[in-house]
């Protein structure tokens, strides 16, 4: 089962290399395939590079670009409050006399300084307060100390920064609930107040801004580019960061950018299978495209060759049809282009084919008709002879020698024509014949006849048709002479490849009608005679073509002269016709 | 050969055939998005032709100061206008914190939204479209409806520059729980300021850091004024052109007197300053028994299941009792190009069935009230009774300068809440704001 399996595997992958389609498929293909492959490798190539750059640069634009808007607004916190800070330290104002107001002018004092804050408020200061020492404040009536004092980074700056302090987005938990922005986040900024003596010394400035825009560019950036974004403080601590499982790794794709306000730096990071996602993409398009061009490709060269092939397929088909003898296929004509040339030739070359079978069949069929005529004739020989040698025998014993003379002349004219092993005879054994055949009738008829015989001596050893002379003569005898009374003239002349014959009588003649159709087949025999012409014509076409045979002159009551051109043939050693 | 190549031939062409059917089955697309831009253009000359002369869409921009919940409710009702009528489109324009800056900014410069919300008709009424021909014309809006004390609110010099869309007054909200531990008899209408302090003290238990009555640290003077009003005192005379003798006047800082004397015999309690707990969260929280104000912590009490009743606020012994009302108003800038659609979307505003989906504030039209049987519900029944004793016009309707003014106001009223002489402190502010007076 396996092996058999092997053995159609083997030939189902052998045979197509032997085919023209097979061939030509290949060509076809690689026609096609070889410039595309090349194309979309070169397209891959060069779109893949050109988008890691134009995306490396578009990342890191992109990063700076949220590095320029958060610097901008981190920006804007530092300078209202530097402007607040100028504005305190002015000594020709003295902003705040006493830390609790509690008189009319020391609440209108603090009434502007609130005032003053409120008016520094765009409205992405959600907050500005100026908070003292002993935890009073100035700025929007909506803030918890004690709770403020409970975050980290309110203890951290109380603790050790003497500087500005930048807060990372948390959640305003401080302000009163109800109040506006209450819980939501926001960044921060701490500015300590320094060089002022009473109720400010040692305050700080508190800016806080909703985060929502900071937020807002990172999520922009996050979406932008896929990547996880990270905002880092000056010591390294996440301020915030992409809430999304990412690991870090070595060969991740950095974009980072350093804020100008406050040395954070903003860090976009991602996957290198994210950042080459995009050629993955690329790759897989430029894939899919070219297998659907290869496949384009192969169906055309498929659909082509077949095509081309099949026809010629086709022709071969014939060609073996007509090689088992199946004459009647032909091929379909339905172009002008070579194959169809072709197979015009091929449909000629069958018609000449089949007309020349049946010309051959025609004359086998002839040939067939003859011999069966001369099965018709045949007598069993030994039979015939025997019997003729004992009717010689016993006109001997009788001393009948006339018709014993006859007898052995018949028998040796019957020799001839009852010897079927050779078709061809000498000139000389054929001309012997005949003078049994004479002897035979002058016993008959007597001594009335003249026979005159000129042979040329070139001529007696070469080849003749068997009985061809002998029916010619029986004709003269039995339809020319009366009584056999006349005279036969037997020349026979010898060119270099041809014999000429010719046989004249001074017989009754025949009429011209007859003689038209004498050596025409079709004609009905109603005599003898006729037949014994055209068998004799017949014989030498069969030996030599049709352009041999007899030819018959006669003039009524003049007698007639029959002439017969052969090839010039000599026996050779063995026998056989040369 | 030659007939495959002309079939291979038809094959490119047959597939680039595809392509370009591919090609301009976008720009058909295109084409016929164009149509469509076409048609629409079509149908709305078609509705011209047919309605006649102005019927090309209309946008009339509306702003207003809500934010969240308010803000939904005013987008609900542009919507329902723009379903009734389909060739005004509304857009709302929410200023927030912004609003009074940015109608500034868009009155000045010609370029004002259509409709607008309004209260401070003395500042804007310059800007602002007069209604009272609009009024008189049109029967659908029908005036009689609205309350007469909040119509008083939109007049200057007796022209109508706004409709009101909803409004408060202010009333005493009582826990009950308090009273009834404390076997006080509940606050009602006709009490005074005496009955006050009594129930008060007897509210007060400062061991639980309980208090009767809140008083705000920072004042509202505006609300403050219906106290003054109803003993018989004012901020400012009624030409609006004197305070002095108004404003430190013997019945308005008498009136003072009384709120910063329930911090001084320590019935009351200061709230809402720095570092310190709102009113309204305080008196929910149980720490106060009674806290003066409008509607809006109304339903926060209600959602914290708070058992507590309101109260018209208390009387000056035989003085009759004054309210003051909060008002929001809307009114149509002079400078619109599109009067008449604004004054359908301003009728749409204050028709019935906007205000009946208004839930911020109370309902302004009096068949609505009724409707919602809110003028009989015990909890809201105060605030409309202080609406019939609102009848008195407040100081910033009577002096375009209020605003300066009030902010000295504010001074004086936070120092006296302080422990400061009543009688000083007006006087000083009387003094700062003279120079903010046209004499």
């Amino acid at each position: 089962m396996k092996g058999l399996l092997h053995e159609w595997l083997r030939r189902r992958l052998q045979t197509p290399y032997r085919s023209l389609r097979f061939k030509l498929m290949t060509f076809f293909l690689l026609v096609a395939i070889i410039p595309l492959l090349s194309l979309g490798v070169l397209s891959y190539r060069s779109s893949s590079s050109l988008t890691h750059n134009q995306f490396g640069k578009y990342g890191q634009y992109a990063v700076t670009q949220v590095q320029n808007q958060v610097d901008a607004q981190l920006n804007q916190m530092k300078i209202t409050a530097e402007s607040i800070y100028s504005y305190l330290l002015d000594p020709t104002k003295s902003v705040i006399t006493e830390e609790v107001p509690r008189t009319y002018r020391q609440i209108q004092e603090k009434n502007d300084f609130e005032d003053f804050l409120k008016a520094l408020k765009s409205d992405d200061y959600t907050r500005i307060y100026v908070i003292t020492q002993s935890g009073y404040y100035y700025g929007d009536n909506d803030l918890y100390m004690s709770m403020l004092e409970q975050e980290s980074w309110w203890k951290d700056f109380s603790s050790s920064h003497t500087d500005e302090y930048w807060i990372g987005m948390h959640p305003a938990i401080y302000y009163k609930e109800g109040s506006k922005n209450a819980g939501e986040d926001v960044i921060g900024l701490i500015l300590p107040i320094r060089n002022q003596q009473g109720p400010l010394e040692n305050a700080r400035i508190l800016i806080e801004m909703k985060a929502d825009k900071i937020y807002n560019l990172f999520h922009l950036l996050e979406r932008d580019t896929n990547a996880h974004v990270a905002l880092r403080g000056n010591s390294n601590q996440s301020i915030y960061k992409t809430n999304d499982h990412f690991i870090p790794h070595a060969d991740d794709v950095i974009w980072t950018s350093l804020l100008k306000t406050n040395d954070w730096t903003i860090e976009a990071r991602l996957s290198y299978q994210q950042f080459y996602r995009s050629t993955a993409v690329i790759r897989s398009y430029t894939v899919i495209g070219l297998a659907g061009a290869m496949l384009l490709a192969m169906l055309l060269a498929y659909w082509l060759s077949s095509r081309l092939t099949g026809r010629i397929k086709h022709l071969k088909n014939l060609m073996l049809k007509a090689g088992t003898g199946q004459l009647e296929a032909r091929f379909t004509i339905d172009s002008d282009d070579e194959l169809g040339v072709l197979g015009r030739s091929f449909n000629n070359m069958l018609e000449q084919i089949q007309s020349l079978f049946d010309e051959v069949a025609r004359t086998e069929k002839l040939k067939k008709e003859a011999e069966l005529r001369a099965m018709h004739y045949q007598i069993n020989p030994h039979l015939l002879f025997n019997t003729l040698n004992s009717i010689q025998w016993k006109a001997r014993l009788q001393g009948n020698e006339e018709i014993r003379q006859m007898l052995y002349h018949l028998t040796v004219v019957l020799e001839g024509n009852l010897d079927l092993s050779q078709e061809l005879v000498t000139v000389e054994q054929e001309l012997k014949r005949i003078d049994h055949f004479l002897s035979i009738q002058r016993i008959r008829f007597g001594e009335v006849f003249d026979y005159e015989r000129d042979i040329d001596e070139r001529a007696i050893h070469c080849l003749i048709p068997r009985m061809s002379l002998q029916p010619l003569f029986e004709n003269i005898f039995f339809h020319g002479f009366e009584d056999g009374a006349g005279r036969i003239v037997l020349r026979l002349k010898a060119e270099n490849d041809y014999l000429q014959m010719i046989l004249e009588d001074d017989g009754r003649g025949i009429d011209e009608a007859r003689l038209r159709t004498l050596l025409q087949a079709e004609t009905p025999k109603t005599t003898r005679g006729g037949l014994g012409l055209y068998n004799v014509d017949q014989k030498f076409k069969l030996h030599f073509g049709p352009g041999f045979g007899l030819r018959i002159e006669s003039t009524k009551g003049k007698g007639t002269t029959i002439t017969f051109v052969w090839p010039r043939r000599e026996e050779t050693e063995d026998g056989r016709a040369n | 050969m030659k007939k495959s190549v002309i079939v291979l031939t038809s094959m490119l062409l047959l597939s680039m055939l595809a392509l370009s059917a591919c090609g301009s089955s976008g720009s058909g697309n295109s084409g016929n998005n164009g149509g469509n831009a076409a048609a629409g253009k079509d149908n709305g000359s078609e509705q011209q032709t047919a309605g006649g002369s102005s019927q090309e869409p209309v946008t009339i921009r509306f702003a207003t100061w809500d934010t969240g919940q308010s803000l939904q409710f005013e987008q609900e009702v542009a919507k329902q206008f723009e379903q009734k009528h389909p060739n005004i489109k509304v857009q709302v324009e929410p200023y927030g914190d912004g609003f009074d800056q940015k109608m500034s900014a868009g009155f000045g410069a010609g370029d004002p939204p259509d409709v607008m919300y309004m209260y401070n008709f003395p500042t804007y009424k310059e800007s602002l479209e007069p209604l009272d021909s609009y009024i008189e014309k049109d029967a659908d809006l029908n005036i009689d409806d609205f309350y007469p004390g909040l119509l008083n609110y939109d007049r200057i010099d007796g022209v109508t520059y706004g409709l009101p869309v909803g409004f408060t007054t202010r009333v005493v909200y009582y826990n009950k729980k308090l009273f009834d531990e404390a076997g006080v008899a509940y606050p009602q209408d006709g009490w005074t300021w005496d009955d006050l302090k009594q129930m008060a003290v007897k509210l007060t238990d400062k061991s639980k850091k309980q208090y009767g009555i809140g008083m705000r640290a920072s004042v509202d003077v505006y609300g403050l004024q219906g106290t003054v009003w109803s003993n018989g005192g004012s901020y400012v005379s009624d030409d609006g052109k004197q305070i002095d003798g108004y404003m430190n006047g013997k019945e308005t800082v008498e009136a003072l007197e009384t709120q910063s004397n329930a911090i001084k015999d320590g019935y009351g309690v200061l709230v809402g300053g720095k570092n310190q707990q709102s009113g309204d969260d305080i008196f929910k929280a149980g720490k106060i028994a009674m806290w003066e104000t409008g509607l809006w912590p109304l339903q926060g009490f209600k959602d914290a299941n708070m058992d507590f009743g309101t109260v018209v606020t208390p009387a000056f012994g035989d003085k009759p009792l004054k309210g003051v009302i909060n008002e929001s108003a809307i009114s149509i800038a002079k400078d619109s190009k599109h009067k008449e659609e604004a004054w359908e979307f301003l009728k749409f505003f204050v028709s019935p069935e906007s205000i009946k989906i208004r839930t911020a504030d109370l309902p302004v039209r009096s068949s609505t009230a009724k409707e919602m049987n809110l003028s009989e519900d015990p909890l809201y029944k105060p605030f409309y009774t202080m609406l019939d004793r609102s009848t008195n016009i407040p100081a910033f309707l009577l002096n375009p300068k209020w605003d300066q003014i009030d902010s000295n106001l504010a001074t004086a009223v936070e120092a006296i809440m302080l422990g400061n002489d009543a009688q000083d402190a007006m006087d000083q502010a009387v003094k700062d704001s003279e120079k903010y007076l046209n004499h």
